[in-house]
């Protein structure tokens, strides 16, 4: 009996002993903006399993999902809660949470972190952050019209359009061929707007438009409109451009090959994955360039998901370990793979077929517009503006009452 | 004697009385005190709030958009109101007049409530109002009412109603088992004796009815204010990431306000979204002001 109580009295010490060693690695506290079940949330599991593997810290990682981020994020750290790491979209993170996230720049100096990542993201990273690097950029995403190859080939369209009238005669050729020459719903339309004015106005012009009012004065606003009602005219939108509620045409029109061009991000091809199969060829071109526009193919909308780390964590390099295991290397390209995305580390030379043809437009791009060009940098004009847009796409009304009811509306505001 | 009890009833009374304040009235007081102050972010400290005394109601009276989501909501209160109240009264009627199979009719009519909002909202609009393969298009291709299936159901003007439409379908059924609760404590006798005395039915109704559900029809009408005000999921499904004309209400607002909901990331002011919310509890108290003097209870015993 007293061997039986010594034996177990002894396993339990071990026991203990064991587990005061694997405590002595670090904690770090990872709320991630994916689910567990995305194909982001299961890669990043991925990784972090990998580090812990690795280094013997461990991480708390916490699948918060975009609300749970966007709602508790900033409350739970005004309470004092320990978070070391965090993601979610570059400008929220820069914009919103900026005054709680750490400087990178020595510890991306140290590890020679930007040897092999993308510039131009690292410098919007430095650009949102006020000139500091405050922030590491991974799942790069590009905003620009995609394709259906198949729609196009069949139309007859062997170079994508790089201006206005160019972009009319694909049009053209893609109704001639029995499709729909451009679907959108109503998450993305308004970029429609925003790019056309911005290749007239450039995106600061854009946000001046629409948080000052400028609808009539600006004569690039009636301009642009022209060009949609011309295209609303011509039937090159959807019919229910008027009355879709995303996804619904990304999904039964994009996806089911019925209409062929979309301007979207590049998390597209992921998201209706499901429906288009293996074999469907997405193609991607950078909106077209207008005449007497300040701005070319070479603007728009690009960014990345980004982490940042806590300026009070206490494990700030372990947490930036943990970030440089996230974006390099096996688990970046497991993520571009995976999530059908673009790789972050410039050695995953790779990308994934669905996304071949945004490498050169992703490659070509020298201006970056913030979302949807600005158009929607009013939150109290946003609804209006949107509603007004589809009633133009879909022919309701002419560019100029367009004008006239915006410059009304906003005049009320 | 006397004294004892007293110092029972605040023992216990005190450990509730606390909760309450610090979950309820302080949250309030809170709330109301903010609405006077431009703050960026919701947990922040009062040493990090401005005070624009009332800047931020005027500026929800400027704000068109506001505006419109208040007319939304008075809209969905009350023609979405008189319609759920108005069915659900009926069905709950038409369920304790004595028909077979009132158990399985009362179960299909609640049924819409057990469903999640998100999967009911889904299938209204991606299925019910689709455009191109919807059920609403369907039936009306069937039917040859050619110009009725081209209807698109969720386009500017229509959206509203599609939304309201669906919103009300889930809700009559709620509404429904709180009358038939109500019906179900009118004695019998009373219809038997007015049949008797020649009533008909329609007579008994209003006559039996409808007076001895006053109290109900006070709580369904309170508890369906209540809902329109906190009006947000379904809004926010009908138009999922930029907000919508059509289907804004006060709380998708003040969402907006306070946690720069939509894909850009705008400016916030916390004291906005609580000068909302302050609104939004006037108007549940002024409704609840007007149904107490339109409905008195006449403290009949039956």
């Amino acid at each position: 009996m007293k061997k039986t109580i010594a034996m177990l009295l002894a396993l339990v010490m071990m026991l203990s002993l064991a587990s005061i060693a694997s405590a002595e690695g670090k904690t770090i506290v990872y709320w991630s903006m994916w689910e567990s079940t995305e194909p982001q949330g299961i890669v990043i599991q991925k990784a972090v399993d990998a580090y812990v593997a690795e280094t013997g810290n461990k991480v708390d990682l916490q699948f918060k999902g975009r609300t749970g981020i966007r709602e508790g994020l900033q409350p739970a750290l005004d309470a004092g809660t320990v978070i070391d790491l965090f993601d979610e979209d570059i400008d929220r993170v820069n914009t919103l949470w900026g005054s709680y996230i750490l400087d990178l720049e020595e510890m991306v100096k140290a590890s020679d972190y930007e040897a092999t990542a993308i510039a131009g993201l690292m410098g919007a990273c430095r650009e949102v952050g006020g000139g500091v690097l405050k922030s590491i950029p991974y799942q790069p995403n590009v905003f620009n019209y995609f394709y259906n190859q198949a729609i196009f080939d069949e139309a007859g369209i062997t170079e994508v359009p790089q201006t206005w009238e160019a972009f009319l005669d694909a049009c053209e050729k893609v109704k001639a061929a029995g499709y729909i020459p451009v679907t959108s719903d109503d998450a993305y339309i308004l970029s429609t707007l925003g790019y056309h004015m911005a290749r007239y106005l450039g995106s600061a012009g854009v946000t001046k438009v629409v948080k000052e009012g400028l609808w009539a004065e600006e004569p690039a606003v009636l301009k642009s409109a022209q060009a949609l009602e011309d295209m609303a005219t011509k039937g090159y939108f959807s019919p229910t451009i008027g009355s879709s509620v995303w996804p619904t045409n990304q999904n039964g029109e994009m996806a089911l090959g019925l209409a062929g061009m979309y301007l979207n991000g590049s998390w597209l091809p992921n998201e209706v994955k499901a429906m288009t199969g293996p074999d469907f060829v997405w193609g991607c071109f950078s909106y077209p360039a207008v005449e007497g526009g300040t701005v070319g193919v070479e603007g728009a909308n690009y960014g990345a998901q980004v982490f940042a780390i806590n300026n009070k964590s206490e494990v700030a390099q372990e947490a930036f370990d943990l970030i440089v295991k996230l974006t390099k290397g096996e688990h970046d390209q497991m993520l571009s793979v995976e999530s059908v995305g673009i790789p972050a580390d410039t050695t995953n030379t790779e990308w994934p077929a669905a996304l071949a043809g945004v490498k050169p437009v992703m490659d070509s791009l020298s201006v970056r517009f913030p979302w949807a060009a600005g158009i929607e940098d009013n939150a109290d004009m946003t609804p209006i503006i949107k509603q007004e847009l589809q009633k133009l796409c879909a022919g309701e009304i002419t560019a100029q009452q367009f004008v006239d009811n915006l410059e009304a509306k906003s005049a009320s505001n | 004697m006397h004294t004892r009890n007293r110092g029972m009833i605040i023992a216990f009374l005190a450990p509730a009385l606390l909760f309450f304040s610090l979950i309820f009235l302080y949250p309030i007081f809170r709330t109301a005190l903010m609405s006077f102050y431009n703050v960026e972010n919701i947990t922040s400290g009062m040493d990090a709030w401005t005070f624009v005394n009332f800047d931020n109601y005027a500026k929800l009276a400027d704000t068109s958009l506001f505006r419109i989501s208040m007319w939304n909501l008075v809209r969905i209160w009350g023609v979405g109101g008189l319609v759920v109240m108005t069915l659900a009264l009926l069905f709950a009627v038409i369920l304790n007049s004595g028909i077979r199979g009132k158990k399985f009719y009362r179960a299909v009519i609640y049924l819409p409530n057990i469903i999640s909002a998100v999967a009911l909202a889904t299938m209204w609009l991606q299925f019910v109002y689709n455009p191109r393969f919807g059920l609403l298009t369907g039936v009306f291709n069937a039917l040859g009412m050619k110009g009725m299936a081209a209807t698109q159901w969720t386009a500017a003007g229509n959206k509203f109603w599609a939304l309201t439409y669906a919103y009300c379908f889930g809700m009559v059924g709620y509404h429904m088992l709180i009358f038939s609760s109500g019906i179900e404590k009118i004695p019998h006798d009373y219809y038997e004796a007015a049949s008797i005395d020649g009533a008909n039915i329609l007579g008994q109704f209003t006559h039996i009815t409808l007076p001895l559900l006053k109290g109900v029809i006070k709580t369904n009408i309170t508890m369906w204010s209540i809902t329109s005000v906190s009006f947000f999921t379904w809004s926010q499904l009908f138009s999922t990431v930029v907000s919508d004309v059509d289907t804004i209400t006060p709380m998708v607002y003040l969402y907006n306000q306070v946690f720069s909901g939509g894909n850009v990331v705008t400016e916030r002011n916390a004291g906005v979204g609580a000068a909302v919310g302050i609104l939004l509890g006037l108007c549940v108290v002024a409704v609840f002001i007007v149904i107490n003097l339109l409905i008195r209870d006449d403290e009949l015993e039956f």
